[in-house]
């Protein structure tokens, strides 16, 4: 009974369920658009075929019109990225750094706010926002600030805004816990051997806040490629994402396959963004280190001290 | 740190920044509440002011039965997720590095996390058609289950991880100790390891409630009328006339959300775990 | 926020499966697995879910899947009340979109009663997304005036009963666009001059191919490729680009202020112009030389789940009382006996935009399906993509 119990309640038991599900519900259906990637669209009525397999179906992404708003959307959402990067670096460096102990708790819990509320709902809130007949265009234009109504609900602007909005929160939150944990005694060592504040910015803090700066890049970045509702709500014709595009082959053109090879793409082109950049922030880092050996041994004594945190 | 001698322009532009960075945060929110008070029969034009709205809100069937829908598809998959993600944790944390299994799990559910949630949409439906149709699975044609099954795929790596990171700090000695005690296996897991794993579990539900809840692009893909959740509802509505009774219902969701959050902030408080440290855990 | 924190912790998980995962015993696990799977769906792809057999015992939900703000709210309500069920009423923006999501499903979408435009039932009925409807259970039928039953899309009513039926043309704000406008040209004129970034066209291939044919004065059914090649040149690279939106309901454009020009159903014109009241600035136009006759249907949802409740609601929607109600709601025609009539009775408002003239009628042109269709669908995507670069 005791050995039946132990094998029962030992790791790999216990990952089976888990494992089970992954398979079944991810691995199975994603395998199943690959495939579907490779198919045609036989006719009108039907999404798919499979019985002749080639990559006709890519060969049509690429060669259309899908590729300029591939690059449309890379644009936004590394735009956005880089956006959200410098709104929330100074924001989660003054939160975790200069607001009272006391007051930090509420800080972030107000960050968390909009994260509870729909995002979809909080897109709305700029579309009223910025829409030509809107209060702020009223407000601005009875203030004398503007001459006539700006107009950019339904362009790629309302596009930018809405997204560095929506995925804010995600920079802001792996950024404060990691400049959080950099440490303060740290920092206050750097003044006391007489660093200037933006040196020690510089040369220890964001060094240190660097894993917190990736994911939180990661975490705006690949969502925000893939997001077509926020483009839906605030782009009109002019803001398509590809997101968009993929959707569409699906919820109205009825070609599985086109829309398969288009997300097949879509999931290659965000990971390969990721690697290159990944490649060029670790020949950085590589380099900065072979330039300067101090901010290593910098480094690795607070990855000492981060891993009891954990 | 008071310190002197130090500019104090960065300190004083570094405040202005926060708050600008709250105003910018909390202006769509201030904008709907604001609006659900409209009167008028579209949400972005203003009539006048009165709760108009609210009471077309609460009286209107779909919208809710959606926000049900919404609220048990998000309590189902808290439960599946937690269930799935503490069982994937725990094994993932006491496997022996270099496990091909567990590498493999990891690997896979990192996957999950990096595809885009439309890739996921457009994998689900077929599948369940497939499931439900031709394999005769009929409770994969219910709406319900769709939706669950589905948030949970998603939801599943977050808690997995979150507990995971928990356990890797706690000491594995606790349960062989508990053993050495005459514990039986189960008696060690229950009393030593899910009690060390409880805070880790609460963040990871509360994570992937958190996730189906706001989970747009998935659901408009599973779902069915009968069972559409909050999300859906208001994205669809999005296309025809919004109504400021989408703008009541949230209002009144957002009141509710804080009030939880003020609970959950006290419970939390109790129990000796300072907020940071919960966002922490979370984060991580 | 969609996915927060969907990122955590990957990135030693990454480092450990370079490191350890045998690759290609990972992919073999999945590779024999995903086969069954896939092999079972292909062999079955037009297997339907079953519809329960109606008993007479209306149900206690209903599920309508129909063109945005189609039916009189206050109509929806009364019937919902009258049986005690929950109605839910979804919307699509073109066929296409409502086809997709039925043929995805198949029969497990939930919907009971869709409304498509006749154009669509011969191939939907042939690709089982629709079933005969019951007319025991629909007696109010006998008041659709015959002019509207027979039609060549379904000759003796076996699936279908009119909803309502309209014509296609264009809204414009006076003040924007000063001149006189009469034809699809000017309408193509106009959208890259005074409306350049202010125009707006449906969400319809069928639809915004017609503004391009038309304006070149060719069949808006052709299936012509040298003319459907014009048409590509003229949407994709002549209209795309000054296009704001593509939107399934005009009245919704026109509320905005974002748009001075758009392409508009009659009765969704008169909606939008009602909505802007008194003092408006808009003007429709049943554009020359030619535009689409439409005629959209009741129809049944192949594996309805409340196949009594659809019935109910199908008879209620066409009584002579609701019908009244729902013109004026909506401003198309509903295809009930001696309507015009009883519009005038009640004095409903911009009865000319409702109820087009003869020498209008005359003019128009039913859309169809035809192999050009494929042609349109390319065609309209093309020009989405266009609109967002």
């Amino acid at each position: 009974m005791r050995r039946l119990m132990s094998r029962v309640l030992g790791p790999g038991a216990l990952a089976f369920p888990t494992w089970a599900y992954v398979v079944f519900f991810f691995v199975i259906p994603v395998f199943l658009v690959l495939f579907y990637s490779f198919g045609h669209k036989p006719d009108e009525f039907t999404a798919v075929a499979t019985d002749q397999l080639s990559f006709d179906r890519y060969g049509e992404a690429l060669t259309g019109a899908f590729v300029t708003t591939l690059g449309a959307t890379l644009r936004i959402s590394i735009v956005g990225t880089l956006l959200c990067l410098l709104i929330s670096l100074p924001f989660a460096y003054w939160l975790a750094v200069k607001v009272p102990p006391k007051w930090r708790g509420l800080l972030i819990a107000l960050v968390l706010v909009p994260f509870w509320t729909n995002f979809l709902v909080r897109t709305l809130g700029w579309q009223i926002t910025l829409s030509p007949e809107g209060f702020l265009n009223q407000w601005l234009i009875g203030a004398g600030l503007l001459d006539s109504a700006f107009d950019i609900l339904y362009t790629r602007t309302a596009v930018q805004i809405g997204v560095v909005y929506n995925y804010l929160p995600l920079m802001i939150l792996p950024l404060f816990v990691a400049i959080d944990r950099a440490g303060r005694s740290l920092r206050e060592a750097s003044y006391d051997l007489g660093a200037p504040r933006w040196t020690t910015f510089m040369k220890v803090t964001l060094p240190l806040a660097m894993p917190g700066v990736v994911s939180g890049c990661l975490l705006v970045f690949i969502p925000l490629t893939g997001d077509y509702v926020t483009a839906t709500v605030l782009g009109g014709a002019s803001g398509s994402m590809v997101g968009q595009l993929i959707a569409a082959q699906f919820n109205t053109a009825q070609n599985w396959a086109l829309g398969a090879a288009m997300a097949v793409i879509l999931m290659v082109t965000t990971l390969l963004v990721v690697a290159v950049v990944g490649a060029l922030l670790w020949g950085g880092q590589r380099l900065a280190a072979w330039w300067n050996s101090t901010p290593v041994s910098v480094e690795e004594r607070a990855g000492d001290e981060g891993g009891g945190v954990r | 740190m008071a310190r002197t001698g130090r500019p104090r322009t960065t300190d004083l532009g570094l405040r202005i920044w926060g708050i600008l960075v709250f105003a910018f945060l909390f202006l769509p929110i201030a904008v709907i509440v604001a609006y659900s008070f409209n009167t008028g029969r579209v949400l972005a034009s203003w009539q006048g002011f009165g709760f108009r709205s609210y009471v077309a809100a609460v009286n209107n069937d779909v919208i809710v039965s959606s926000v049900i829908t919404s609220l048990q598809a998000a309590v189902g998959t808290a439960l599946l997720a937690t269930v799935l993600g503490t069982l994937g944790g725990i094994a993932l944390a006491r496997a022996r590095a270099g496990l091909w299994w567990a590498a493999a799990l990891a690997g896979l559910l990192a996957v999950t996390m990096i595809t885009p949630e439309i890739v996921d949409g457009i994998a689900f439906l077929p599948w369940f058609v497939t499931l439900g149709v031709d394999a005769g699975l009929t409770p994969f044609n219910n709406g319900m289950v769709r939706l669950i099954v589905s948030h949970t795929m998603f939801s599943v790596a977050v808690v997995t991880f979150i507990v995971r990171a928990r356990m890797a700090g706690a000491d594995r000695r606790l349960e062989e100790a508990a053993a050495d005690l005459g514990a039986t296996p189960w008696q060690a897991f229950r009393s030593v390891t899910l009690p060390v794993a409880a805070p880790g579990i609460l963040a990871g539900s509360l994570m992937a409630f958190t996730l189906s809840l706001d989970n747009t692009i998935l659901s408009s893909f599973v779902q069915q009328p009968g069972y559409t959740p909050w999300p859906v509802y208001i994205f669809s509505s999005v296309r025809v006339a919004l109504r400021p009774e989408v703008a009541a219902m949230s209002t009144v969701m957002l009141v509710l959300t804080l009030l939880a959050l003020v609970v959950v902030g006290l419970v939390l408080r109790r129990s000796g775990e300072s907020s940071t440290a919960i966002v922490k855990t979370i984060v991580r | 926020m969609t996915e927060p924190l969907r990122f955590l912790g990957p990135e030693p998980v990454a480092r450990q499966v370079a490191r350890s995962v045998s690759r290609r015993r990972l992919l073999a696990g999945i590779g024999v697995l995903g086969l069954g799977a896939l092999t079972g769906c292909t062999a079955s792809t037009q297997r339907m879910a079953d519809s329960p057999a109606p008993d007479g015992m209306v149900e206690n939900k209903l599920n309508l899947y129909s063109w945005g703000d189609y039916d009189d709210p206050e109509l929806l309500d009364r019937f919902k009340d009258d049986h005690g069920l929950v109605l839910q009423v979804d919307s699509f923006g073109s066929n296409e979109e409502m086809i997709a999501k039925l043929a995805a499903a198949r029969g497990t979408s939930g919907y009971d009663v869709v409304v498509p435009t006749g154009l669509m039932i011969p191939q939907m009925v042939e690709h089982n997304l629709l079933q005969p409807l019951d007319m025991d259970r629909i007696p109010n039928f006998s008041n659709i005036d015959p002019e509207f039953t027979g039609q060549y899309f379904d000759r003796d009513n076996t699936y279908s009963v009119c909803k309502a039926w309209g014509t296609t043309g264009f809204v414009y704000d006076t003040e924007v666009i000063t001149r006189s406008m009469e034809s699809w040209a000017d309408f193509v004129d106009a959208a890259q001059n005074e409306a350049d970034g202010r125009t707006a066209l449906l969400e319809d291939p069928w639809e915004v191919c017609s503004i391009a044919l038309g304006s070149q004065g060719v069949s808006l059914n052709t299936t012509d490729d040298a003319e459907l090649e014009e048409c590509r040149r003229i949407v994709v690279d002549e209209l795309a680009p000054h296009i704001r939106a593509y939107l399934g309901n005009a009245a919704t454009g026109m509320a905005q202020g974002t748009v001075s020009l758009l392409q508009a159903f009659n009765g969704d014109a008169r909606q939008g112009m009602l909505e802007a009241g008194e003092g408006h600035t808009w003007r429709f136009v049943f554009p020359t030389p030619s535009a689409n006759l439409w005629m959209d249907n009741w129809c049944l949802a192949t594996g309805a789940p409340h196949p009594d409740a659809a019935h109910a609601f199908i008879d209620a929607m066409i009584s002579p009382e609701a019908a009244i109600a729902n013109v004026d709601y909506i401003g198309y025609p509903v295809g009930t006996r001696g309507l015009e009539e009883q519009a005038r009775e009640a004095e409903l408002e911009d009865l000319d935009l409702i109820f087009p003239d003869q020498e209008v009628l005359d003019r128009l042109e039913a859309s169809e399906y035809n192999e050009g269709q494929q042609a349109r669908v390319e065609i309209f995507g093309a020009a989405q993509a266009r609109s967002g670069a």
